[in-house]
């Protein structure tokens, strides 16, 4: 939409206009101090710090040195981060449906007197420690399609405003994915772990035990399902998660060497009693390939039947097709991208795509009818 | 894999424009780090990556599978419940009243019968139901401090209500030591005593750094209620093994927990004599009591989950990466292929 107007409008009037009118969100962009107001006003604000002066900048919600950076502020940037934010948010709610309703399992077979199956210092280092590295690096370095090609293929930011990666359905599956996850990591370890010895020893398990071998499962499944969700790895993310998983058994390692005044329960926990025991090692592999498995499943299927745009791309860059069918890319590139016009030329240029597609429709059925092309 | 190479810098302008460097003294150092450039792997789910990673589980946790049912199978296991019959038939009502009488005889006879050779150690456990060992108030009830060191002895205030008897402190003191397990079982074979050894059925980290062997129960079992086994004030903690077995407290409310340990082989079909002292009262809570011997495979005791739940994943990772290859050779999609574009699906807009 295109708007113009003379002066005795000011901006900030016509983006409050377009918001309510509209119900969209709005950006506006400014270089100088009357651009302020409408900064300010729009849900994003755009200074550009030059010649004016830098009050449109310190009003701004980004900052831009020049007009033209606009367009990669929103095709690359734009799409990088809502993508990122998306993912992170869901993911965040994943693991800790994946902890937390273990808890709750749990106090069914305490007779719900409130006692925790895991020790305080697993609970509070699970947010700040063993699980948050890998997401905040997911959330700061995750790129679906590189730079150059959100720039040659604009039409891939529509997936932000359609709102493709944070509705309902992504979010109450990730939801059901973290509900899933704590059954079976609950259901599988308290069988496993029951009653019988877990040692060729014929020592039992205790609530110590059972805490530990369950954390332990939870930890390496949400660690390993996140690097099912990245497609972009650095060094950094590699790190990240092998280092996450690994300060899980440092840190059992560490604590387990304090005295028993401060360790207590967990006193040599993972040296005496789980490391030489064979069913630890398998039961945390079988919870964690059992925790992920339906996701990998799920993402097979869609990529085979429902490939989304920047699916698509990534095979093409993969393939490096884009460069045995240069005639093919440039005709993909041109298709993505539409001149903008205004007024009624874009009322009938949209008429002129609705008959196109119209069209479209019916060759394809009248094709599927008697295979034939007519 | 691929790798992205670093493509033109953020700014859109080529390279630095030396023959006018105060227009661009303001702009930032590039770096890889900053502008997002770095070396990077993007693996992506082609069909050969999905069915060959199903078929890796499914190599690889079937095997496991076997081999873990083989263990659990192996493991030959003798449980006998015992806490109704062991009650004689005049008190079957009211077994609460001659479990607490202390004047009823407690001594209780038992057969079993050796299904399988069983290898030496044969482990004994008592099993309780019904007992929750994991409610928040019992597991908060004890003192560490008091059991691991003498001078502590006083040290008694979470352990409440079982913190004094006749003013003095209990040591050791709280609900789990209060209520040890105190049935007794001795075993006989062809009228020849066989021998259960008691050492080392606790971990030795509880023994040698968490129960102190300066430390000698005092004032144990000495209130109204007794709640459990006397304690022979003479023996010190670290030694107590009953004790630091017991005070490990289970993660459910049916467990077992080691008794001690039979040390000689028992071949099949012998019986063997039990003779128990039906002394803990598991009737006010309609708690069970089982005696279980056991022997052990590398894997632990007698549970054909594991391998059952391998075998199974495993099972089904094979039929996924079936059904995967069957739908990629009937109904493929060819990799990259742009008509699957959203505006070559649906030109008419978006």
């Amino acid at each position: 939409m295109s708007i113009v107007t003379t002066d005795t409008f000011s901006w900030y009037q016509v983006t409050r206009l377009v918001k309510q009118g509209t119900g969209r969100v709005t950006l506006g962009i400014g270089d100088g101090a009357n651009d302020v107001g409408m900064i300010q006003e729009a849900d994003i604000g755009v200074g550009i710090s030059g010649v004016e002066g830098m009050q449109a900048v310190m009003a701004s919600d980004f900052s831009v040195s020049q007009f033209r950076f606009l367009e990669r502020l929103l095709v690359v940037h734009g799409h990088w981060c809502y993508k990122r934010i998306a993912q992170m948010v869901c993911y965040f709610f994943y693991k800790n449906i994946a902890f937390g309703l273990t808890l709750f399992y749990f106090e069914a077979f305490t007779g719900f007197s409130g006692q925790s199956v895991y020790d305080d210092l697993y609970m509070i280092l699970f947010n700040v420690v063993l699980t948050s590295m890998p997401v905040i690096s997911l959330g700061v370095f995750e790129q679906d399609v590189s730079s150059d090609v959100c720039l040659e293929f604009p039409t891939l930011y529509q997936q932000g405003p359609r709102n493709l990666f944070f509705d309902w359905y992504r979010i109450l599956g990730w939801m059901g994915n973290g509900l899933y996850s704590s059954i079976v990591i609950f259901v599988l370890n308290v069988i496993i772990f029951y009653d019988q010895a877990f040692r060729a020893e014929g020592q039992t398990t205790d609530m110590a035990i059972l805490g530990t071998i369950m954390f332990t499962c939870i930890i390496c499944a949400v660690n390993f399902q996140i690097s099912l969700i990245m497609s972009h790895y650095t060094w950094i993310q590699h790190f990240l998660i092998w280092l996450s998983v690994l300060t899980w058994f440092l840190f059992l390692f560490v604590y387990g060497m304090l005295s028993p005044t401060y360790s207590k329960n967990v006193f040599q926990i993972l040296t005496e009693a789980l490391a030489p025991a064979p069913v630890y090692w398998t039961a945390t592999l079988l919870v964690t390939i059992a925790c992920t498995l339906p996701y990998l499943a799920h993402i097979s299927l869609q990529r085979c039947f429902q490939p989304m745009d920047h699916h698509i791309i990534q095979e093409i860059k993969y393939l490096k097709k884009d460069e045995k069918d240069k005639v093919m890319w440039k005709r993909e590139k041109t298709k993505a991208r539409e001149k903008t016009k205004f007024g009624f030329t874009a009322r009938v240029d949209a008429y002129i795509r609705s008959l196109r597609g119209r069209l479209h429709k019916k060759t394809h059925s009248l094709k599927s009818k008697d295979g034939n092309p007519s | 894999m691929s790798s992205n190479t670093p493509s033109s810098s953020a700014g859109g302008v080529g390279s630095a424009d030396s023959a006018a460097p105060r227009r661009n003294s303001k702009r930032p150092k590039y770096s890889k780090f900053t502008q997002q450039e770095l070396p990077a792997c993007k693996p992506i789910l082609t069909p050969r990556w999905v069915i060959s990673a199903f078929m890796l589980v499914s190599i690889v946790f079937i095997p496991i599978g076997v081999v873990s049912l083989f263990a659990s199978r192996d493991v030959v296991e003798i449980v006998d419940r015992y806490e109704t019959a062991c009650v004689p038939d005049n008190f079957r009502n009211d077994k609460v009243s001659f479990i607490q009488n202390e004047t009823t005889n407690k001594i209780c006879t038992r057969n079993l019968t050796v299904p399988k050779r069983m290898k030496q150690p044969i482990y004994v456990y008592y099993q309780l139901d019904n007992f929750y060992q994991n409610h928040r108030r019992y597991v908060k009830s004890r003192s560490d401090s008091q059991l691991k060191d003498n001078s502590s002895w006083d040290d008694v205030s979470s352990c409440k209500p079982e913190d004094n008897a006749n003013g003095m402190p209990i040591v050791p003191c709280g609900l789990i030591a209060w209520s040890l397990f105190n049935d007794t079982y001795n075993f006989s074979l062809n009228n020849q005593q066989l021998a259960v050894n008691k050492r080392g059925i606790s971990w030795k980290s509880d023994r040698d750094s968490k129960f102190g062997s300066d430390v000698f129960p005092r004032n144990f079992q000495n209130g109204l209620l007794i709640g459990g086994k006397r304690l022979d004030p003479n023996v010190s903690l670290s030694e107590q093994e009953d004790l630091i077995v017991w005070m490990r407290t289970a993660a459910l409310p049916t467990f077992r927990k080691l008794y001690g340990k039979i040390e000689r082989d028992l071949q099949p079909n012998e019986v063997i004599q039990v003779t128990l002292e039906n002394n803990y009262n598991t009737y006010s809570f309609n708690g069970k009591k089982r005696l279980v011997l056991s022997t052990t495979s590398w894997l632990g005791g007698k549970n054909d989950f594991l391998g059952i739940a391998y075998l199974t994943v495993g099972g089904l990772c094979f039929f996924l990466a079936l059904s995967f290859t069957i739908v990629y050779l009937v109904k493929p999609r060819r990799l990259g292929d742009p008509s699957y574009l959203s505006w070559n699906r649906n030109p008419g807009g978006h």
